[in-house]
């Protein structure tokens, strides 16, 4: 199998294109250094994404609060992990580092909150 | 009326006012107002809830509300002072400006200002998109100050025209939330945003980007019902026969930022008309003495490190204006040659060190920045790669400019 | 009387269907106006150029020339009575060529036949002193010609008509007219009896008139495109600047007027459309209004485009017709009021068309004067045209005041709290615009509309369906963020 990449880890931007098999890389070119290699490998076998969002905030200064993944997540995950925390709502206050979800989906990653909010004083 | 006396009035408290204000203050200067027309201090970065800041000063990727919150507890650890909802009405040469705040009007007399007050969305109106004028189509700021802090899904089947980085990122955002995007829509023939972003908001969801095409005319009488798109020739006009129907109830805009310089019309400064923003000294400093611009007010920035590093510049310059030790020496013009869109500062002494940014017209591949007197060259930098959408920087001594007449940067 | 009686139905919210209601409230008589839309000012009304006329277009002894004259001489102390903003910013009509320069003696015959004040004719040397930015080599100046806010005095004559008496009811639609000893007109909203029926429903009057009978009226729509530019251009110009009228009859050419909010539209193109209400612009039309602007003020640039809409003149003529056709006023059947046709200079004519309306009642049915009836209407604070001074004060007795929403326009949270009470209860976006001008500016809500969807919430917590730019099913949101990911 053949494909194209930009590669996108430094602003070299490098075009590389590679041929690969199932489980390995069998020739690249237009990568000017290893990185380029390691991001196309990467890209090919175990893609990943950091994942931000939000989440529900409830008697919050804001309704929602944005939340982040404590490290990327492999990317088939990523619809499903969305799914998982559409239902969730939190109590304000909140600051930025709570985890709100341990080890999500089992994949050892914890989703953080991203942004500071109050809770709201009822007039 | 209230009256205060300054000495550094910060218009904005987004990224640029406060690293503009944090940096007069470790200047020693004690005396500074930031004014902020939104009820919290951090601009749009409040609702940039995605990641990608902080790379180049904090050497870790960050949300925008993450990177914010440091600038903000430093502002409150440093105790600089500031005002919420409260916005500039006018100001003046003389550096006079009229707050508009909920406890009075205020009149502030300072003896520096630096302008910080963003940008804008380009509209439906600034590029006379054709077709009804329905409800669901927005700029891609409003959608996203909504979709991330209002509590409000604009849209379930949408339409992008522009792909600049907002734009780029709020298709993902869509996608990500359970909308469906079904085209994002490029008038050139290359996204305007980052690679990345069309690498990691569009590839990554298969939306598909169609290049050298626009948004031809919006249908539907009461909300949204459809696009349609055709391709552009060279001029950027539609061509005929090529229109295709995209059925959608929403219509997102990412075309292009302005920046809002309605207040420095109002105190006199002078504009480029290239950058819309002021024309600045290496010091930044605008036509009127004492007044500085920084951020998105001078140009577009796509880095908001960037923004942080260059209202440091301006924040320091305003700082060395109080003390009266800032000097004014800045003759030699800057100009953009071939290949350059625009290149900042404007104008330099010769005699100090400067940082100069830059953007080149079209994307393209092993090129230098050439650096003339003349016809007499400075300096040449390589560039692996050249794109509008990535500001370049880079860095001049002192040595290289003296006895200089005339900058002229070019693409070669 | 039963609750769903009136002695008056007026069908139709715009400026004429709204001065009319202001006219019959000054007497004592039960009045009911009924509007399709989510607002008034909704159709031709809001979608003009805001010019009241000086008269000299009209062929004299016409309906059109009659109550142009009255109504221009009627607005001021109206626009002053009701707190409309209305300025007497003068008018050139410029001749380009020499073949032109008899048209400006024709259009200034036509006027001093008609009665209008202030007409001369001028060269070139006193078209630069008036307008430095004006190419021509003869102008017809019209001092008297003047602008107003067409939204605001739609909306005050609505609003004194209520405070008067009159019921309003919006988002209410005439689906049909019964005709025996009074008429029944039948509504989404239910069913009303009235002894007199007004039909000002403007690009709808001719399919009001037929269900009651009367097929001889058709409307042609004649759609007119407009840009409108950037408020930082408004010194480009000091008053109208308009061509010598082009000899199709469709309008009177692409012109430049300022309006009272400092901005200036460009237009209106004259096409005729299939559909009433189709006020799409068309980038045709677009590029050709940009041309024909350029060629009168070269100064400007697509880049101070904020905006561009377009609106629809109900003509009764077909385009191929030779002559311009009249309003139509008049008691078409037994108390059933016609205004059909009424086009430019409708806005202007609206007050003296009101007073003829009442004049052909008044030979049918004696009314008795409402000795309560208050002419004045006070607007609420526009905060951006105050002094200083006054901003402060304002602000000491009211935060409200001192927190800015629209940053383009300067408009105040206070002035949106005012906008969202309005009396008649139109609370969209649109309505807000109408009245206090947020979302009008250069960021057109880019910036402002979530603030103002906020202090919505606040106020009155709609439902988010009932959240919408301009009434029902222009809704602004499909739900919440998370919804569309929800499990259940």
């Amino acid at each position: 199998m053949k494909k194209k990449f930009v590669c996108i880890i430094c602003p070299n931007g490098c075009e590389i294109e590679v041929k690969y098999s199932e489980e390995e890389i069998e020739k690249i070119s237009g990568n000017l250094c290893e990185k380029g290699l390691d991001y196309v490998k990467k890209e090919l076998f175990s893609p990943e994404r950091g994942l931000t969002s939000s989440v529900n905030l409830k008697n919050g200064l804001l309704p929602l609060v944005s939340v982040k993944t404590s490290k990327p997540i492999p990317k088939e995950k990523i619809f499903a992990l969305m799914d998982e925390i559409a239902d969730i709502e939190i109590e304000a206050p909140v600051k930025i580092g709570d985890i709100i979800v341990k080890d999500i989906l089992g994949t050892g990653v914890d989703i953080i909150v991203t942004k500071n909010v109050d809770k709201r004083i009822h007039s | 009326m209230i009256k205060k006396e300054v000495d550094i009035a910060i218009i904005g408290g987004g990224p640029t006012g406060l690293s503009a204000a944090i940096s007069a203050r470790k200047e020693g200067i004690d005396n500074i107002l930031l004014i902020e027309r939104n009820e919290n201090l951090g601009g749009i970065l409040n609702q940039c809830i995605h990641e990608g800041f902080g790379i180049e000063i904090f050497e870790e990727t960050l949300t925008g509300p993450e990177y914010m919150q440091r600038f903000i507890d430093k502002v409150e650890q440093l105790k600089i002072p500031y005002m919420l909802n409260s916005m500039v009405l006018d100001i003046n040469k003389k550096k006079e400006i009229i707050v508009c705040s909920p406890e009075d009007l205020i009149k502030v007399k300072a003896k520096a200002v630096v302008l910080a007050m963003g940008c804008r969305e380009r509209t439906r109106g600034n590029i006379c998109i054709p077709g009804t004028r329905p409800s669901g189509v927005y700029t891609a700021g409003c959608a996203q100050n909504f979709i991330n802090l209002k509590n409000y899904m604009v849209g379930k089947r949408v339409v992008v025209l522009g792909s600049g980085d907002i734009g780029l990122i709020m298709a993902r955002r869509f996608k990500l939330e359970g909308a469906e995007v079904l085209a994002v829509v490029e008038i050139l023939p290359y996204s305007s945003g980052l690679p990345r972003n069309v690498v990691q908001c569009l590839e990554d969801y298969d939306i598909p980007l169609y290049l050298k095409h626009t948004v031809v005319n919006v249908v539907g009488r009461k909300r949204v019902e459809g696009v349609i798109i055709a391709k552009v020739d060279e001029r950027w006009r539609p061509v005929k026969g090529t229109e295709k129907k995209i059925k959608c109830d929403t219509l997102l805009l990412s075309v292009g930022l302005i920046p809002e310089n309605e207040l420095s019309k109002m105190a006199g400064i002078s504009l480029d008309p290239i950058t819309n923003g002021s024309r600045v000294t290496e010091n930044l400093e605008t036509n009127i003495k004492g007044i500085f611009a920084c951020g998105n007010v001078l140009h577009v920035h796509d880095l908001v490190d960037y923004v942080t590093l260059e209202a440091e510049l301006a924040g320091k310059s305003a700082a060395a204006f109080v003390k009266g030790e800032l000097r004014n020496e800045s003759n030699i013009k800057v100009t953009a040659g071939n290949g350059i869109r625009y290149v900042l500062p404007h104008l330099i002494s010769g005699k100090n060190d400067v940082k100069f940014s830059l953007r080149v017209m079209c994307p393209d591949r092993n090129r230098k920045i050439v650096v003339k007197d003349g016809e007499k060259i400075l300096t040449k930098i390589p560039k692996m790669r050249v794109n509008p959408s990535e500001m370049i920087q880079f860095n001049l001594k002192k040595e290289y400019l003296e006895d200089v007449k005339e900058l002229r940067v070019e693409l070669e | 009387m039963k609750r769903n009686s009136f002695d008056f139905i007026i069908i139709g919210g715009g400026v004429v269907g709204c001065a009319i209601a202001r006219e019959l409230s000054k007497y004592r008589v039960k009045t009911i106006l009924l509007e399709k839309e989510s607002d008034v000012a909704m159709g031709i009304s809001g979608r003009n150029s805001g010019v009241v006329h000086a008269g000299f277009y009209m062929k004299p002894g016409s309906l059109k020339a009659e109550t142009n004259i009255l109504g221009h001489r009627m607005m001021p102390k109206i626009c002053h009575e009701l707190d409309v903003p209305y300025q007497e910013i003068g008018k050139l009509v410029v001749a380009k060529n020499e073949r032109e320069i008899e048209h400006l003696y024709e259009l200034k015959n036509n006027g001093d036949k008609n009665g209008t004040q202030g007409l001369r004719i001028i060269d070139r040397e006193e078209i630069k002193k008036l307008e430095p930015e004006v190419e021509g080599i003869k102008a017809l100046y019209s001092s008297t010609s003047a602008i107003l806010d067409p939204f605001i005095l739609n909306v005050a004559l609505s609003e004194n008509a209520l405070q008067n008496g009159v019921r309003i009811l919006l988002n209410t639609e005439v689906l049909s007219i019964k005709e025996n000893s009074s008429f029944l007109v039948k509504t989404n909203k239910g069913e009303f009896r009235s002894e007199f029926v007004v039909n000002s429903a403007g690009l709808f009057s001719d399919k009001i008139a037929e269900m009651v009978g009367i097929d001889k009226y058709k409307i042609y729509p004649c759609r007119g495109e407009y840009h409108i530019l950037d408020k930082n251009k408004r010194d480009i110009i000091r008053g109208m600047v308009y061509p010598v009228p082009p000899k199709e009859l469709g309008g009177l050419g692409v012109h430049l007027t300022p309006t009272t909010d400092d901005n200036i539209f460009i237009g209106p193109s004259a096409e005729y459309i299939e559909e009433v209400d189709d006020t799409a612009n068309t980038e045709q039309v677009m590029e050709k209004l940009y041309a024909e602007a350029k060629e009168l003020l070269p100064k400007i640039s697509k880049k101070d485009f904020i905006r561009s809409f377009a609106g629809v003149r109900p003509k009764l003529i077909k385009p191929t017709a030779k002559e311009p056709r009249d309003f139509v006023i008049e008691e078409s059947i037994d108390s059933f009021i016609n205004l059909i046709g009424i086009e430019s200079p409708g806005l202007t004519s609206a007050p003296a068309i009101a007073e003829k309306v009442v004049e052909i009642i008044k030979k049918k049915k004696k009314l008795k004067n409402n000795r309560k009836f208050n002419p004045k209407r006070k607007a609420p604070v526009r905060f951006s045209k105050l002094s200083n001074q006054e901003k402060s004060e304002l602000i000491k007795k009211n935060p409200n005041y001192g927190h800015i929403v629209c940053r383009c326009e300067t408009v105040t949270r206070q002035e949106i709290i005012d906008a969202l009470r309005n009396p008649l209860g139109s609370r969209n976006i649109y309505s807000v615009r109408k009245r206090c001008k947020a979302t009008c500016g250069r960021c057109q809500g880019g910036f402002c509309t979530p603030k103002i969807v906020e202090i919505m919430e606040e106020l009155h917590h709609p439902s988010i369906d009932d959240l919408t730019l301009k009434g029902n099913n222009s809704r602004l949101f499909i739900g919440r963020t998370k919804d569309l990911r929800k499990n259940d």
